[in-house]
């Protein structure tokens, strides 16, 4: 199950660019536990067009997409409750302001569970659940969430997703615009929450730190195709990454800097300080 | 979503490109005026053959603006069908016995289903909507049986109602090629500094043109973004279950709520962080400011001008005699 | 008399915290500033009292000998513009050339003047050929660029860059630096709010906000230098650097660390 794509493009037509394709033949499947995926490419590679298919939010022009079992085609199709989907795989914008609308947190929370027929009282408790689950204590319950700070307006925007209960988390460069602390903090409670639930999480990001640091499996894409899906390892092993409009982790960076300056001979694959730290030591006493 | 096209403007190279903005408003509402001076079918017909003739000195294509007719076009055939029924002079020419039993309430039940089914699988939905009409008027002409729900009434048509439902059509389809044409080969921004230097004399009276004419250039400027933003905000509320094309009519005010707040908090901060761009920028309303855009009058301009005014001379002329 | 100064500043937007506190700064002309800071920090508001959006409860700025009041706010933003983060609402003009003819169309510069400076300034941030582009096709840095033109064309010679990158993605972001670079080389002063340590590296002093105060304010060299300064702020050194200081003053490391160094400040 989870989410399988099969030779999807999609293209649309606009006014500047004519007809245009967004993604082409893109050949994926996401299962519904455990991944820890990150989806990355330069601004306009399709990545947020490939989001938005995960929940069924647009269709493919071509080719077929299997979302828990629905098979979703170029039509809409009568059958399909699509809000099923969305139930099963929830996708979070980048910008919270673009889903909180109610004057509580607690019933903002409580708009996506409401949508699937359940009632008040198990709504408030999801609603408590998944505030807690994204690090906010029960005191923000009755907040507004316009008075919040940006950092607690994405968690509360994360907990209105999580709410629902999804087998897969779809987010969209969550990280943006944070500081480096609120970074690592939202990272952290992100990998807490795949651990701890088994959920799968899929999240757009454009820090390649980040991506080293935290994730085993990669998508890279570019001009709209899929051109990596493996392991992070393997993805920043590759000799040049331009192809890609990639860049390197700043760990691999420095120590390669190093390794031609100095003639060293370093594993320049270190995900973190303390382990590049521990490789230069290494090399030195050498 | 890349762009869209705001307002009617397609880009070209006709005689009514190179017109200045000021210009074309004071010809179309020149020309209005004199269509509605105008008294009798013959001088419409004339007049409708001038915007045509119009049309093709611009090399505007008719088949666009047929198309930009398209939405008023229930406006037409309404005008058109209420100044039929509503105008009872002159001698009748139609005078129609209508019935209304049992089996015309069945009949005219079937008919609308069956129009209403048809509409979903044929194109052409004009043509179906009036032989859907003329269904109706034919059952309610000849099914004279059955058991009697309404007393039988008489349908007439007037000579004074069709001459006038037509008159009235006539001008409307004039009226509106202009404007399209107007809007067809004038760029939203040329029209609204047109609009603002035409009634920049109004000074005097209190309203300021200019800046009327920057609100309105930054609201064209924004329709892309707003649209583009308003798209994203439904995407991110159906990822909520806010799904508007499933759900209860119930449900479905809560979503539009969902839907309208952003927007509107959305827009808040937006103009908030616009107004602060523009004061960093020495904007201060109402201050003196030079123009990077100018208009220019030529000498087609004037022509122009001149053939607008001879049409409202010409008309003036007929109504007096 | 620097060129600009801030003396005693204290903002607040409502009576119970300060967004700013007692803020002293005083910056040279044709210096880059690089302004670091959580979220929150006051930032953004310093950005915007130097620009006289907000009016500070306290204390004076001074910029060129000018002190901003009501009276002399209009002849200050001649010579300060600033750049926003959010691309998209800051673009007045409904093309390329009329956003850049929007500040001097303000400042009543007449039109054949408008015409030559906004080639000239279009030239300048690679943006000639887009001069009738409408904003809806046009990426974030271009939209950013035309934002920098705008304020060169108004003949101002400081600019403020409130996060100007943070809505890009990383080669926009690169791109749009490369041009900063050379605004900085062309004399202008720069003020650079960020969240990104590496950005902050180009800049000749750092100034690091804590909580509406200032927290540091040095050479980015010395600065740097100073890990405990980045950890008390919630910001992290940048890779190359935070080796650097963890390698102690042993005389086995002194090449690498010199390494490291040349590294993160290669400009």
């Amino acid at each position: 199950m989870g989410i399988r794509f099969n030779e999807v493009s999609y293209g649309y037509s606009s006014f500047a660019q004519g007809l245009y394709t967004a993604i082409k033949d893109i050949n994926l499947e996401i299962t519904e536990k455990n991944e820890f995926i990150a989806l990355v490419g330069h601004t306009g590679s399709g990545k947020s067009t490939l989001a938005k298919h995960m929940n069924a939010l647009i269709f493919p022009t071509s080719g077929t997409l299997e979302i828990f079992g629905h098979t979703i085609t170029n039509k809409r199709n009568k059958k399909i409750k699509y809000n099923d989907i969305r139930k099963k795989v929830g996708l979070v914008f980048q910008f919270p302001e673009y889903q909180l609308f109610e004057e509580t947190v607690e019933k903002d929370i409580m708009f996506g569970p409401m949508n699937f027929k359940i009632t008040k009282e198990e709504a408030k408790k999801l609603a408590k659940q998944s505030l807690n689950l994204v690090g906010l204590d029960d005191s923000y319950l009755s907040r507004n969430p316009y008075n919040l700070s940006g950092g607690e307006k994405k968690r509360v925007s994360i907990a209105g997703i999580l709410a629902m209960d999804p087998d897969i988390l779809v987010l969209d460069e969550p990280t943006s615009g944070l500081d480096p602390a609120g970074k690592r903090i939202l990272m952290d409670l992100f990998k807490n929450i795949n651990e701890t639930t088994g959920k799968t999480i899929v999240i757009i990001t454009h820090d390649m730190d980040l991506v080293y640091q935290y994730f085993n499996r990669v998508l890279v894409m570019n001009d709209g195709h899929l051109v990596f899906d493996g392991k992070t390892e393997v993805l920043f092993q590759k000799e040049d990454l331009t192809d890609y409009h990639l860049d390197y982790p700043n760990t691999i960076k420095v120590l390669k800097y190093l390794n031609q300056e100095l003639n060293l001979n370093m594993n320049v694959f270190q995900k973190t300080n303390a382990e590049a730290l521990a490789e230069i030591k290494r090399a030195v006493r050498l | 979503m890349k762009s869209i096209i705001i307002g009617q403007y397609i880009p070209g190279k006709g005689l009514f490109y190179r017109l200045d903005p000021r210009t074309k408003i004071i010809a179309v509402l020149l020309i209005m005026i004199s269509v509605f001076l105008l008294e009798t079918i013959e001088q419409l017909l004339i007049g409708l053959a001038t915007a045509i003739v119009l049309l093709l000195i611009g090399k505007i294509s008719i088949l666009k603006v047929i198309k930009g007719l398209k939405p008023i076009m229930i406006l037409l055939i309404f005008t058109f069908i209420f100044q039929i029924i509503l105008n009872r002079e002159g001698e009748t020419i139609v005078s129609q016995q209508m019935y209304f039993t049992g089996y015309t309430l069945l009949l005219l039940i079937l008919a609308f289903i069956v129009w209403r089914i048809l509409n979903k699988l044929v194109k052409y939905r004009f043509t179906l909507f009036f032989l859907f009409a003329a269904g109706v008027f034919l059952i309610l002409s000849y099914v004279d049986f059955g058991p009697k729900i309404a007393e039988p009434f008489t349908f007439n048509i007037y000579r004074a109602g069709l001459e006038m439902s037509f008159f009235v059509v006539v001008r409307l389809l004039i009226i509106i090629t202009l404007s399209t044409v107007l809007t067809l080969t004038t760029k939203p921004t040329d029209l609204t500094q047109g609009l603002e230097k035409l009634m920049h004399p109004m000074k005097k009276i209190g309203f300021d043109s200019e800046s009327f004419a920057l609100i309105i250039s930054i609201s064209l400027r924004y329709i892309p973004t707003i649209f583009d933003e308003a798209n994203k905000i439904m995407l991110a509320q159906a990822s909520r279950g806010a799904d508007f094309s499933e759900g209860k009519l119930k449900d479905k005010l809560r979503q539009v709520i969902s839907l309208l707040v952003p927007m509107f908090i959305i827009a808040f901060m937006r103009s908030e962080e616009l107004a602060n761009a523009m004061e960093s920028r020495n904007f201060v309303p109402g201050e003196k400011r030079t123009r990077i855009n100018e208009l220019y009058f030529s000498h087609r301009d004037i022509i122009a001008t001149i053939f607008s005014f001879l049409i409202l001379a010409l008309a003036i002329v007929l109504k007096v005699m | 008399m620097s060129y600009i100064e801030i003396k005693n500043l204290t903002f607040s937007y409502n009576e119970k915290t300060n967004v700013l506190e007692d803020v002293n700064l005083e910056i040279n002309k044709g210096e880059w500033i690089a302004v670091l800071g959580h979220n929150g920090s006051g930032k953004s508001t310093l950005a915007k009292t130097l620009v006289g959006l907000l009016e500070p409860q306290k204390g004076e700025i001074s910029i060129d000998g000018l002190v901003m009041n009501d009276e002399f706010a209009y002849e200050i933003r001649k010579k300060i513009g600033i750049v926003f983060q959010n691309p998209d609402n800051q673009f007045v003009g409904v093309t390329v050339r009329d956003d850049i003819a929007f500040g001097m169309e303000n400042l009543c510069v007449p039109r054949e003047e408008m015409l030559e400076k906004i080639s000239f300034y279009a030239e300048k941030v690679n943006m000639l050929n887009f001069l009738d582009s409408e904003p809806a096709n046009l990426s974030g840095g271009q939209k950013q660029r035309v934002a920098i033109a705008g304020i060169l064309a108004m003949q101002s010679d400081i600019i403020i860059f409130d996060e100007a990158t943070s809505m890009l993605d990383p080669f926009s972001r690169e791109e749009l630096i490369k041009y900063i670079k050379t605004l900085h080389q062309d004399g202008l002063t720069i003020i650079m709010i960020t969240h990104d340590i590496n950005e902050a590296l180009l800049a000749d002093r750092i100034l690091v906000m804590n909580k509406g105060k200032v927290y540091a304010f040095e050479d980015t060299e010395e600065i740097m230098k100073k890990k405990s300064i980045f950890t008390d702020s919630h910001l992290e050194l940048p890779v190359s650097l935070d080796l650097a200081n963890a390698l102690t003053d042993n005389q086995e490391y002194k090449e690498i660390r010199e390494k490291l160094w040349e590294y993160a400040l290669m400009k």
